[in-house]
């Protein structure tokens, strides 16, 4: 059905594939593996027409496949179901469900009462009962997954695409899809799974293929393969050489940070925790937990809506990002490009970013101070660059990760939040940024790290916190955590 | 209280696109109130009639800049382009009644296409379209002044008829504004391009991952809103008799205001044309009450300036809040 042959692609400063070759047989579940920043995406964007490779040839069909835009991949049979949603917030259910491909009547206008059965019937099918005319902007996470693989099952598929699709769903609506999958297979259509979780895969996929670090690891049958081999070419090395060892617990901590009973916009509620200097906290959840939300609540960028937050022993109802940078708190976002980084600048104005005064003289920022201090993180966090005056956009995602880090480091005396601090990264950058949270706990700064990676919480947290729909449903030790527990506590509330 | 129905998740669709309709007609309320108590003949018919004319102009330019501004774009050729058809209207009509059909047919095709041109060069070229259609007006404002360095032509007594004509006393212009609005509401919403038109201003990104068409989303908005230019071109010469190079300058900025007062975002994707034909009744209305009150033109001027603030204050979107 499809074939990829030598598929390479990079950004500035980033191989993201290089010489990719795999096919998708007609009528098979193929599952897509890899760690984030695998390539995984990226692959997914070319095969989608939303990328062009720089190299390679694709045929589909048994035809040759050079799409400009993803309308002409649409024609040709291939849906996508992205993992960051491709929907319209401020349409309608059943409009988002049938846009580009309205149901219309005898005279070619939009039929709105057909739509609205026709979107009716189709989520039905795949086990949800939406109120079609609600506006998706409203709807959970989950909820909005739905409408986007309902979206691609309206369309003639020849190749079904889907990018995590059960990293926001749970429980029934993941058999139903399942079910639903299996029975396109059976059509002869091609499906194209990604999932980070193994029983899925197992359950689903005919064969799997594994892309390590833009590169490909392998093809094989499902049935070939284990458990621990698939992690093992995953990863490319144990997990013992990527996380730092850990040190010896120790007893009777300071309180760092505590909450008591904040609620954040309407995305937390009721939230205590309490974080101690020199451990390192897990918040574990799916994403729309609220996770993110807590996390700038935290930090000042979210107003607290009620509770109150006690760091180093002062009590606040009500926080700003300057004042939390002045209590020595700092928070790497999720999203370090549009919220971290200021792309344009050099490492040297990206690292000194929040501590202006520390580099002004005179009124004016000086520049050499400046670089004397980028320089030193540099060496300090072996961030790969030319020099302190590198344009943090030409460098990989690995190391703007790393300047970001080092810039908070830096002034963080108190608390660290990191919010995916790994996503979209290499395994070498990945291993620096556990070594420096390592580090920065050993100093005494209590870390908070926000993850979907399960391998991560398990590699580094000495105590895993667990949201669902905004609340703690859970609490586990680092050595008592397992997948399927955090899991159970993320889907269900429940402890398994 | 118009924003918090709005962004209610409960809140029906069909709601949330016309609360701005609510919001105006609220506001016009309270504009009559405060007319009945400065002058009786405030609340007469005959001066809501003259209200309604008086509408036309605005009404017929801030259609097109809805379609524009829904589908996430904007259009600031508008009053260069009102002006260039003005002038070619009287200067090529010059009184000769049998011209008039054919003139105002040729103006009306110039206008959408100059709507198509600026939204081929906003997809040809990748450029944001407050660039292109900034560009185009400048080119259209020396085009104009190329043709006529002031007032232009003539038009016969009959073609008047479009501005001061009563048919049963409700006037012609303002009857032509409301079906043409009625038009578009129609095609926004029956046109599968019309809903793509609220998709491509909701989210530009996910449009093209579902494979809309931009470029064609685009040529029917910029399309549209030319025509409604040559529209208010014809109409302003045969309310003033003849073409003036400068007389659309104002309409770039005026033309926007009814759209946000009306509930249309200004990031798009939310709104709709009903809305916009209420807040342009609703600054004529307040025009008129300031002239009630013998207020100058100027504080008129100010007065639409602090309206146009509050309306954005009310209608933002309080993200982070919600």
């Amino acid at each position: 059905m499809l074939t990829l042959k030598g598929i390479s692609k990079s950004f500035p400063g980033v191989r993201a594939l290089a010489g990719v070759n795999f096919d998708v047989r007609p009528g098979e579940i193929h599952g897509l593996l890899g760690e984030n920043g695998a390539g995984k995406s990226t692959l997914i964007k070319i095969i989608a027409g939303a990328l062009a490779p720089d190299e390679g040839e694709m045929t589909f069909a048994d035809a040759p496949a050079r799409w400009a835009s993803p309308r002409e991949a649409k024609l040709a049979g291939v849906h996508v179901v992205y993992q960051e949603f491709a929907l319209f917030p401020q349409l309608s259910v059943a409009e988002n469900v049938f846009l580009g491909n309205e149901r219309r009547n005898r005279i070619g206008l939009v039929d709105h009462k057909r739509t609205r059965k026709e979107a009716g019937e189709l989520l039905a099918r795949l086990g949800v009962s939406l109120d079609v005319s609600a506006m998706v902007g409203s709807l959970s996470v989950a909820d909005q997954q739905m409408v986007e693989i309902a979206r691609a099952l309206t369309h003639n598929v020849r190749l079904l695409i889907l990018d995590e699709p059960t990293a926001v769903i749970a429980g029934r609506e993941v058999a139903l899809l399942f079910d639903r999958l299996r029975r396109l297979r059976e059509e002869g259509v091609s499906v194209l799974f990604i999932s980070h979780r193994l029983d899925e895969v197992f359950a689903l996929c005919d064969r799997v293929t594994i892309l390590k670090d833009g590169r490909l690891v392998g093809t094989h049958e499902t049935r070939d393969v284990t458990r621990a081999s698939l992690i093992s070419m995953m990863v490319g090395r144990d997990l013992g050489e990527l996380f730092p060892p850990r040190p010896k617990a120790v007893r009777a901590r300071q309180t760092a940070l505590r909450t008591e009973q904040i609620a954040i916009g309407e995305r937390v509620r009721d939230v205590s925790i309490e974080l101690c200097a020199g451990e390192i906290v897990a918040l574990a959840g799916m994403v729309g937990s609220g996770r993110s939300d807590l996390a700038l609540g935290l930090f000042g960028a979210l107003p607290l809506a009620s509770g109150a937050i006690d760091i180093g022993g002062e009590r606040f109802t009500a926080m700003s990002p300057a004042q939390a940078i002045r209590l020595g708190v700092g928070l790497v976002t999720e999203d370090r490009k549009s919220q971290g980084l200021a792309l344009l600048l050099d490492i040297a104005a990206n690292i000194t970013g929040p501590a202006l005064a520390e580099v002004t003289r005179h009124g004016l920022v000086n520049r050499e101070i400046e670089a004397a201090i980028a320089t030193r993180e540099i060496e300090r966090y072996r961030i790969a660059c030319r020099g302190p005056a590198t344009p943090v956009a030409t460098m990989s995602g690995g190391n703007q990760q790393k300047v970001i880090v080092a810039r908070w480091a830096r002034i963080c005396r108190t608390v660290l939040i990191l919010d995916e601090p790994t996503r979209g990264i290499d395994v070498g950058a990945k291993a620096e940024i556990y070594r420096i949270m390592r580090e920065l706990a050993a100093a005494g700064v209590a870390i908070l790290m926000i993850t979907s990676e399960m391998t991560e919480v398990i590699g580094m947290a000495d105590r895993v916190i667990i949201m669902r729909e905004g609340r703690i449903t859970g609490e586990l030790l680092g050595h008592e955590a397992t997948e399927e527990g955090i899991m159970h506590l993320a889907t269900s509330g429940r402890a398994a | 209280m118009i924003a918090a129905i709005a962004s209610r998740a409960a809140t029906p669709l069909w709601l949330r696109h016309n609360a701005g309709v609510a919001g105006v007609i609220v506001l016009i309320g309270v504009v009559s109130v405060t007319g009945a108590s400065v002058s009786d003949r405030f609340l007469t018919l005959a001066n809501l009639l003259n209200v309604c004319e008086q509408t036309t102009d605005l009404a017929l330019v801030s259609i097109g800049q809805t379609l524009t501004i829904l589908a996430g774009g904007i259009d600031l050729s508008v009053g260069s382009l009102i002006s260039l058809a003005s002038c070619l209207t009287s200067g090529l009509i010059n009184g000769n009644p049998d011209r008039v059909v054919p003139v105002a047919t040729a103006v009306l095709l110039l206008g959408s296409f100059v709507g198509l041109l600026n939204a081929g060069l906003v997809v040809a070229l990748r450029v944001h379209p407050l660039i292109v259609t900034l560009g185009m007006g400048a080119i259209l404002q020396g085009v104009t002044l190329l043709y006529a360095l002031g007032p232009v032509g003539r038009v016969p007594r009959g073609f008047s008829f479009l501005a001061y004509g009563r048919i049963a006393d409700v006037p012609v212009g303002a009857t032509l504004a409301v079906v043409l609005c009625g038009l578009v509401a129609l095609l926004l919403r029956y046109l599968p391009l019309g809903r793509q038109v609220y998709a491509l201003g909701d989210d530009a990104n996910s449009a093209r991952l579902v494979g809309l068409r931009r470029g064609r989303i685009l040529m029917l908005v910029y399309g549209c809103s030319g025509f409604c230019c040559a529209a208010t071109g014809l109409y302003l010469a045969a309310r003033f008799g003849v073409g003036q190079p400068y007389t659309g300058v104002n309409y770039t900025l005026a033309s926007i205001t009814p759209v946000v007062l009306g509930g249309t975002l200004l990031s798009g994707g939310r709104g709709g044309v009903v809305g916009t034909l209420c807040g342009a009744f609703l600054i004529s209305l307040l025009n008129n009450l300031l002239n009630f009150m013998d207020v100058s033109k100027h504080y008129q001027l100010v007065a639409q300036a602090l309206i146009i603030i509050l309306a954005v204050s009310i209608y933002v979107e309080r993200r982070g809040m919600e």
